[in-house]
């Protein structure tokens, strides 16, 4: 039976309109898709063949079973505000958006688990519990919008990820349809170490290559009875690094520890959260600790010690919530701020030994000047994650393409001293390519023989995570005359 | 008897007195008809490019602490010893990441890192003997797991051999790391049978300033208030890194009160950990009580607790052994330990069992007839998975692994575990048959 108010020919988008039920469940008109064709990696547009809204489990698996009995490329997507690319429909895919999946299903306090539909926001899983004294620890700067599902694809970190861990240290259960169709639920009582090789391990972070999360088990925290934030202010950005290496030497665990350069200091001041950070400073350091208060100030004394002895210009601690609040605003809209003082920017995720950051910076600094354009580094000091952030001129011809090399230069960088070239954002389309910088054929190939395990025809989200042989140079071709 | 043709094929890999007859089977089984110690990578990888190709089935053990932990098989042609492929390859104190190659044992490593004030936070069993290796393999883990999390919290690259002996990096040495699948965790805990992890890479804690231990015990029968006690503390913003019940007859060994137990760990400066033991005197319950370890006896409490996994298939007087990994939901580690207590009347057996109230996992030592062991572990499945939960024999000699499944029903999902099997070791040359549904 045809749904009413659906006007295509297209017996695909009937019988996929038919899954879903209505017609507002279905998206296919080309005016309406363009908001689809890319997610928060803007350099890539490709427009999907459909975007359906499945409410619940079996619809996603009738679209999904659909797709595949037609051979339809398929993929899931979230609020599609990741960094790389993983929800671009890179084959005309059809798009099955979760967002209408965004309950939180059960929360047990006593065995400390929520369970939630892939598109229930971050932030809102906190936000639900908080007023008991609890909260789920990944916070990635998208938190107030980005969905627990594509926290889950991505295995999404934050700035707290030094201390608890990045999305994948969180998960106890999955609710899964497999690119057949069929449902598996692994982990179903969030019980750890469920006999059989770590599925939930292997499925977050996979990009949404392996299956669709429709159902997800958290594991819930505690808040911890005391926070304690201190920022610092440096004169040169070896000082700071310093200071980061040293407190960590120290033996201290921070909750968090964050740094920003000159340029990024720049552009967060010129945008919507400044918190009047000075001008002339080379390097800012973002520092908390929580646990329990009594033993906070002894920390907090050794850290004030560690800068002072690395030339620190000024420290200070937070004076109350507030403040601390602003300060995390500030440091968390980071990459969007860039859009204060350059038109377009790229933004990177390489990680280092933390040891190895001096050189780091200054090589990335290397490449600014090779390349002529500003390079602002924001990053998770502690963990070693740098977010180079390229600024360019998308109308200046040459400037994206001499962007995208500056971004994957810093990647070639971080490899070179023994990192990696994403840390919390996945490789998606942009970094597949440099997969190759980490990984030999041999090691990509072992991966992708496990994803044909599970996605043997290669429909769901195909394209993505693995570089593929000898399109290096067309696909960035392809890149800059999309954003030229 | 090992043939002359096998012999000399392992010979042009490895110098003769690396390749050791084996002439009888080991009673916990895996067992190999000939052991071969390789000390480089390279000879671990002809080993199993040799396998692979003639057909042979490989076990692979580090120093035998996890023998009786599943395994069909009582002999395969060749037993893989990485006893002898040890020591530290990259320790960056800075960056406090530590590459060891499999073999080393724990205590060592801990040791040694004791120097630089950093740990490997993980509490496995049987520390003086097992293997960085085994311990990755087998994911095993302690009651510290609530504070510090797992293998699979705490490794952040393996070297694989793969069966037909190419070498496959896994992670890398960065704390932070999505660069493709999580691979790591592919082979954590998936006993051996997907590839041979060479070289493990972790990273580092710093060691705890300062720790105690506080033990409190509570009256016969008192179940329900123990959880209370455990669920107000959960709900505290205190930070235990422990909260282990014991039952009984373990708190009558370790600490000589014969009543349960919970043993809260705490690692912190010195002013957290004292006003957290006030915390905690101050929510004691009635008629509990309260004894504190500081320091060194804390340690040493956990030391000898570590030590009670048994790895052989008797004890002195011929009783038969076991233990039992079990996993059900946090407070429901209450219940299990209160049915295992029951096993030593219903079934004349000796049990010590213990379970975390913070994160699910219990172990259940027992020992006994065969006959009753058997059927305590058959009692003791059923009720646990009426809960929910599974049973897996971390440890049973070879011959009753024939009348018991060491991992239980298989899963719903099998079909992927067994093609992801199939996939990297299609003709299951890796220690066939040790694991779910016989991978």
């Amino acid at each position: 039976m045809a749904v009413k108010g659906i006007k295509s020919n297209d017996r695909h988008i009937l019988n996929l309109a038919n899954i879903v039920g209505d017609a507002r469940s279905i998206i296919y008109h080309k005016e309406d898709l363009i908001a689809y064709d890319c997610d928060g990696f803007t350099l890539h547009k490709h427009l999907p063949k459909a975007v359906v809204f499945p409410k619940n489990t079996e619809e996603v698996a009738a679209l999904v079973k659909y797709c595949a009995e037609h051979q339809l490329p398929f993929l899931a997507r979230g609020a599609g505000t990741g960094l790389s690319g993983g929800a671009i429909p890179l084959n005309g895919e059809v798009i099955i958006s979760l967002m209408r999946m965004k309950k939180l299903l059960s929360v047990d306090f006593e065995n400390r688990r929520a369970v939630v539909q892939p598109g229930f926001v971050n932030l809102k899983l906190t936000n639900s519990i908080s007023d008991k004294g609890y909260y789920y620890a990944p916070d990635p700067s998208s938190q107030y919008c980005c969905t627990i599902g594509g926290n889950v694809a991505e295995n999404a970190g934050g700035a707290h990820c030094l201390k608890y861990g990045v999305t994948t240290n969180h998960i106890l259960g999955l609710e899964v349809v497999l690119p057949n169709g069929d449902i598996v639920e692994i982990g179903a009582n969030g019980i750890p170490d469920e006999p059989g090789y770590d599925l939930l391990g292997l499925l977050t972070g996979s990009e949404g290559t392996l299956g669709i999360v429709t159902k997800i088990t958290v594991r819930i925290l505690k808040n911890p009875e005391a926070k304690k934030t201190v920022l610092a202010y440096f004169d040169n950005v070896e000082d700071g690094s310093q200071a980061v290496s040293d407190i960590i030497s120290a033996g201290i665990v921070p909750a968090a520890l964050e740094m920003m350069d000159k340029t990024a200091i720049e552009g967060v001041e010129a945008a919507a959260f400044p918190v009047g950070h000075p001008k002339d400073i080379e390097a800012v350091l973002l520092i908390e600790v929580d646990g329990i208060a009594d033993g906070l100030d002894e920390q907090i004394n050794q850290i004030l010690g560690v800068c002072r002895k690395r030339n620190v210009r000024e420290v200070r601690a937070a004076k109350d919530e507030a403040e601390r609040g602003r300060w995390w605003a500030n440091r968390k809209t980071g990459f969007g701020a860039m859009g204060a003082i350059s038109p377009d920017y790229l933004v990177q995720d390489g990680v280092i030994p933390r040891s190895r950051l001096p050189e780091v910076l200054s090589r990335i600094n290397k490449i600014s000047e090779e390349s002529g354009l500003r390079i602002a580094n924001i990053f998770h000091a502690g963990d070693g994650n740098l977010h180079p952030l390229v600024l360019f001129d998308a109308r200046i011809p040459g400037q994206s393409e001499k962007a995208l090399e500056a971004g994957s230069a810093c990647l070639q960088v971080c490899a070179d001293v023994g990192g990696t070239i994403t840390g919390e954002h996945g490789v998606g389309i942009e970094k597949r390519e440099e997969m190759r910088f980490v990984f030999t054929d041999e090691e990509i190939i072992a991966q992708t023989d496990i994803r044909s395990v599970f996605n043997p025809d290669n429909l769901l989200n195909a394209g993505k995570l693995f570089p593929m042989p000898g399109r290096c140079v067309e696909i960035k071709k392809e890149i800059k005359e999309r954003s030229s | 008897m090992i043939t002359a043709e096998l012999f000399a094929e392992l010979n042009s890999i490895l110098p003769s007195e690396r390749i050791i007859e084996e002439k009888n089977n080991h009673p916990l089984g895996n067992s190999g008809l000939v052991k071969v110690i390789p000390k480089t990578e390279e000879e671990i990888a002809a080993i199993l490019q040799f396998a692979n190709e003639h057909g042979k089935k490989v076990f692979v053990e580090g120093s035998g602490t996890k023998r009786g932990f599943g395994g069909l098989i009582e002999s395969a042609d060749i037993l893989l010893s990485l006893s002898n492929y040890t020591g530290i390859v990259e320790h960056v104190v800075g960056d406090m990441t530590l590459t060891v190659k499999a073999g080393t044992k724990f205590k060592e490593l801990q040791e040694y890192l004791a120097q630089y004030n950093q740990k490997i936070s993980l509490d496995p069993f049987c520390p003086t003997s097992a293997t960085m290796g085994g311990i990755v393999a087998s994911n095993d883990s302690g009651p510290k797991r609530l504070g510090y999390g797992s293998s699979r919290d705490v490794v952040i690259g393996l070297r694989i051999v793969y069966p037909d002996g190419k070498v496959i990096r896994s992670g890398g040495r960065v704390v932070k790391n999505v660069a493709g699948y999580d691979m790591n965790k592919l082979f954590i805990g998936s006993m051996g049978t997907l590839g041979v992890i060479s070289e493990v890479t972790v990273k580092l804690r710093p060691l705890p300033k300062y720790e105690s231990l506080i033990l409190l015990s509570f009256p016969e029968g008192q179940m329900d208030e123990i959880r209370r006690f455990a669920t107000k503390l959960l709900d505290s913003t205190m930070e235990p890194v422990t909260l282990e019940l014991l039952s009984p007859t373990l708190s009558e060994k370790l600490m000589g009160r014969n009543c349960n137990t919970v043993a809260i760990g705490l690692e912190d400066v010195e002013t957290s950990v004292r006003y957290q033991e006030k915390f905690i005197q101050s929510i004691q319950p009635d008629h509990t009580e309260l004894k504190i370890l500081a320091g060194q006896d804390a340690q040493a409490f956990w030391n000898q607790f570590y030590s009670l996994t048994p790895i052989s298939p008797t004890d002195s007087s011929t009783s038969t052994q076991t233990s039992l990994k079990i996993g059900v939901i946090n407070m429901d580690v209450t219940t299990v330990i209160k049915e295992s207590h029951l096993l030593s009347d219903t079934h004349n057996l000796k049990v010590e069992a213990h379970g975390g109230l913070g994160h699910g996992l219990c172990q259940i030592n027992l020992k006994g007839a065969k006959e009753d062991i058997v059927s305590a572990i058959q009692q003791i499945r059923e009720s646990v998975t009426k809960l929910g939960g599974y049973t897996v024999v971390k440890h049973l000699p070879f011959a009753l692994r024939q009348e018991i499944d060491t991992w239980g029903q298989k899963p719903t999902h099998f079909f992927l575990l067994d093609g992801i099997k199939s996939k990297v070791d299609p003709k299951r040359v890796l220690n066939p048959k040790r694991f779910v549904g016989g991978i």
